[in-house]
């Protein structure tokens, strides 16, 4: 672990200089499909007159854009890139390897910028509507439905849950007093696990009618305001056997 | 790669790829134009996420289990949250930013933010070339732009609000983080100091500190600036740089250090002293700025006589010496905040419209010098060591209430009277008087701080006035006259009888041995004859 956060700087001794191209979506998404070796097309450099003119051209088997092959749209081919300068930025290239090791290093500084365009053609134009329709299509939609829906009427009494709330009535029936030393082991189990309590918990936990739970928790136990919002049943110090307090009994 | 052959330009042709399995990701990392960096030029670099956005479970969550829990907490919580609608993010480790260290320990720190929006309508694409000429094109995964991370002490929030406060009353704003840096200093040296020691520097703490924060500035700014304005006389007189002030405000800080170590085992009985003194430097002003100078008025009265006196004709001569030395005070690194409310104190002073026939730069350097003295003095512990001084030399001059370093005020009586202690006491580096500029016109002996160095009795082969704000040495007058031709009643005018200390015969005396020994050159202006040395 002593390499992690280490920075290779290979790349930056060495002044490897890249080119930061934005590429828009569209081409992204088609070189994302490419195949065998990752060849996308062919990038030409014409040095006119001093100038330097650089346009991609994209393979022809990627021009066929997914979901659309039955409108007859297709990528345009021809990309004139348009350069630009980095500015006084300084824009450093850098790279993490994603699995297991995390490792950093510098590739390179951007010593070019440029910004690929599709050349206007019919094609691209296509394309573009189609792709603004698309987005223009709102994510919610307003239906009118043909038939009113039945399935989901209110009732008064929500039958379902009516019915399954008599049973569980019926099977439980009322909680029945158990031995008392019963419940108070069932208490200090519980009291082991959380300090704190609330009346309607211990009543589940314990199964027992809250009248006589109450009695029993009066015994053993304080209800503490606390100050914070609940009004919370605990043991009582001497019967407590947390860590740190030495006091137990019972 | 195809190449065409054509008359007027040169085409080439190139491969573009994509390659698909790569297990790098590559993002940029954006740095400020101005910041000029350069990345050839890094010898070890090391970059990690920053975490520290990340919440721990249960951090602030009460114990889970036994002791402390409630029933059911997590999930009570969880609905209360939903209930309120409160939404937590998720801590994303690719989103947080990068710092990056340059250089190991000593060298730059920065911080990488994550730029958003990069990757949502375009793709970025990096494109390299490879060895057989073909490019290769990797698709950019994050833009992170990179800002460097100050070294230097920055005030936190709640210190920026105390300083947002006071912005109208300090006109130094570049000593403000001296002062905190020096005031953890002294903290620091007091942890160090032995029992006696402490229990010194306690009192004089305590005196400081419980009096205004402002009266420790002055009291350090008082001593930075005799030292500030010795060293940096030679060099730049007043355009300093705010870079040389840091580092000679480290210097002093080191001094003062250094001084208040030493003088600590001197200060002794100064809490009383000074604050008396600087009783009667408020009874005269008007300021209200200094809320605990009013308690030690009872104790300003002690101050033998002089004190009213040297105060006064501090005031006189200060007032129009402010605006000359605003300029400089605010240069002077040392200066707390207490300086520059005593710059404008001194501009109140001025726009009160009191007139004086006091020479100007000259007596306003003195009181300035004594000023800033006096604030130098002040700040409790800082000054450690040249309050300290100056309360040690209380001794001296028993029933002088010795000016405590930790009432420093910031009236120009509690400013002559440190610089009455300052003299006294050896100062150790000297320096630290606030008013460098001034005090390049004042005979160094004049400020406390130089004094400072020097026994408690003035120093030898200098005159002996006894402590005072302003001694009437030989390197006082030298020191006036050098910088501007004086007539000997201005020599006398500042050296006034209540600041030296000395009865107005004995001043004509030692004033008349001086110049002999001098010897400056005389012209005669406005049918006076004025004095004058050039060095």
């Amino acid at each position: 672990m002593s390499e992690k956060g280490e920075v290779d700087l290979t790349g930056a001794k060495q002044n490897t200089g890249v080119w930061l191209v934005k590429v828009p979506k569209y081409l992204s998404q088609q070189w994302a499909k490419a195949t065998g070796r990752g060849e996308v097309g062919k990038l030409r450099i014409c040095k006119n007159q001093g100038k330097a003119e650089v346009s991609f051209t994209l393979n022809e088997e990627l021009t066929a854009i997914d979901g659309m092959a039955d409108k007859k749209v297709q990528a345009p081919r021809e990309h004139p890139f348009t350069m630009q300068t980095v500015g006084g930025q300084t824009l450093a290239v850098f790279t993490e390897t994603s699995s297991g090791e995390h490792k950093i290093a510098l590739e390179g500084v951007v010593v070019q910028r440029a910004e690929c365009r599709p050349a206007v053609s019919e094609s691209y134009m296509k394309l573009k509507r189609i792709q603004i329709e698309e987005s223009s299509k709102p994510v919610r939609l307003s239906q009118q439905l043909e038939k009113a829906v039945t399935n989901n009427y209110k009732p008064v009494a929500n039958h379902a849950y009516n019915l399954e709330y008599e049973r569980k009535k019926k099977e439980e029936g009322k909680r029945a007093r158990a031995d008392k030393q019963q419940v108070l082991d069932m208490l200090f189990s519980a009291f082991e696990k959380h300090q704190y309590y609330n009346i309607k918990d211990l009543v589940d936990i314990t199964k027992q009618p809250v009248i006589y739970l109450k009695e029993i928790l009066r015994d053993i136990g304080i209800y503490n305001v606390k100050g914070t919002h609940k009004n919370t049943w605990e043991l009582k110090p001497e019967y407590r056997h947390y860590q740190g307090e030495e006091k137990t009994d019972d | 790669m195809a190449s065409l052959g054509s008359s007027s330009s040169s085409a080439t042709e190139y491969t573009v790829r994509v390659p698909k399995n790569t297990t790098k990701k590559y993002s940029i990392m954006a740095f400020n134009a101005g910041d000029k960096v350069n990345c050839s030029t890094w010898t070890q670099a090391r970059m990690e996420r920053d975490m520290s956005a990340r919440r721990m479970y249960g951090e602030e969550e009460m114990p889970e289990g036994a002791a402390g829990s409630e029933f059911g907490k997590k999930q009570r919580e969880e609905a209360r949250r939903k209930k309120f609608g409160i939404v937590t993010r998720e801590f994303k480790v690719e989103d947080q930013p990068w710092i990056l260290k340059v250089n190991g320990k000593a060298g730059k720190r920065f911080k990488g933010q994550k730029k958003g929006g990069v990757t949502e309508n375009a793709s970025y694409y990096i494109f390299t070339q490879c060895p057989d000429g073909a490019f290769e094109a990797f698709p950019v995964h994050g833009w992170y732009n990179f800002t460097p991370l100050a070294k230097h002490r920055t005030l936190t929030a709640e210190e920026a609000e105390e300083e947002w406060g006071r912005r109208n009353k300090v006109v130094n704003h570049f000593s403000i983080m001296l002062q905190r840096r020096l005031r953890e200093q002294e903290r620091g040296e007091e942890e160090e100091d032995e029992t006696e020691k402490a229990g010194k520097k306690k009192k004089k703490k305590g005196g400081g500190r419980g009096g205004d924060l402002r009266i420790h500035d002055l009291e350090d700014d008082l001593d930075m600036s005799s030292d500030d304005s010795d060293s940096s006389m030679g060099e730049d007189g007043e355009g300093k740089s705010k870079a040389k002030k840091e580092k000679e405000a480290k210097g002093k800080a080191k001094k003062k250090k250094r001084k208040s170590s030493e003088n600590e085992a001197m200060e002794d009985s100064d809490d009383g002293d000074y604050e008396g003194l600087e009783v009667d430097y408020m009874s005269d002003e008007s300021s209200s700025e200094e809320e605990p100078e009013k308690a030690k008025p009872s104790k300003g009265e002690e101050h033998p006589k002089g004190i009213d006196e040297a105060s006064e004709s501090e005031e006189e001569s200060e007032e129009e010496k402010q605006n000359e030395e605003e300029a400089k005070e605010e240069d002077e690194e040392e200066d707390g905040k207490k300086t520059p409310v005593q710059m404008e104190k001194k501009k109140k002073k001025d726009s009160s419209g009191e007139s004086d026939s006091s020479d100007d730069s000259d007596i306003e350097g003195e009181a300035a010098s004594a000023l800033f003295m006096v604030k130098k003095r002040t700040p409790p512990k800082r000054g450690g060591g040249r309050g300290s001084g100056g309360s040690s030399r209380t001794g001296s001059r028993p029933g002088t209430p010795s000016i405590d370093s930790a009432a420093t005020s910031n009236t120009l009586r509690a400013a002559a009277n440190k610089l009455e202690q300052g003299k006294r006491q050896p100062q150790g580096p000297g320096t630290d008087t606030p008013a460098a500029k001034r005090l390049k016109m004042e005979p160094s002996s004049q400020s406390p701080a130089p004094s400072g160095k020097s026994t408690p009795q003035p120093q030898s082969g200098k005159s002996t006035p006894s402590s005072s704000d302003v001694q009437l040495t030989e390197e006082a007058v030298r020191r006036y006259l050098i910088r501007k031709p004086m007539t000997t009643k201005d020599l006398l005018k500042k050296f006034q009888t209540k600041r030296t200390g000395l009865s107005s015969e004995q001043t004509v005396n030692v004033l008349a041995q001086i110049l002999k020994r001098l010897n400056p050159e005389r012209k005669n202006v406005n049918d006076k004859m004025h004095f004058y040395l050039t060095e």
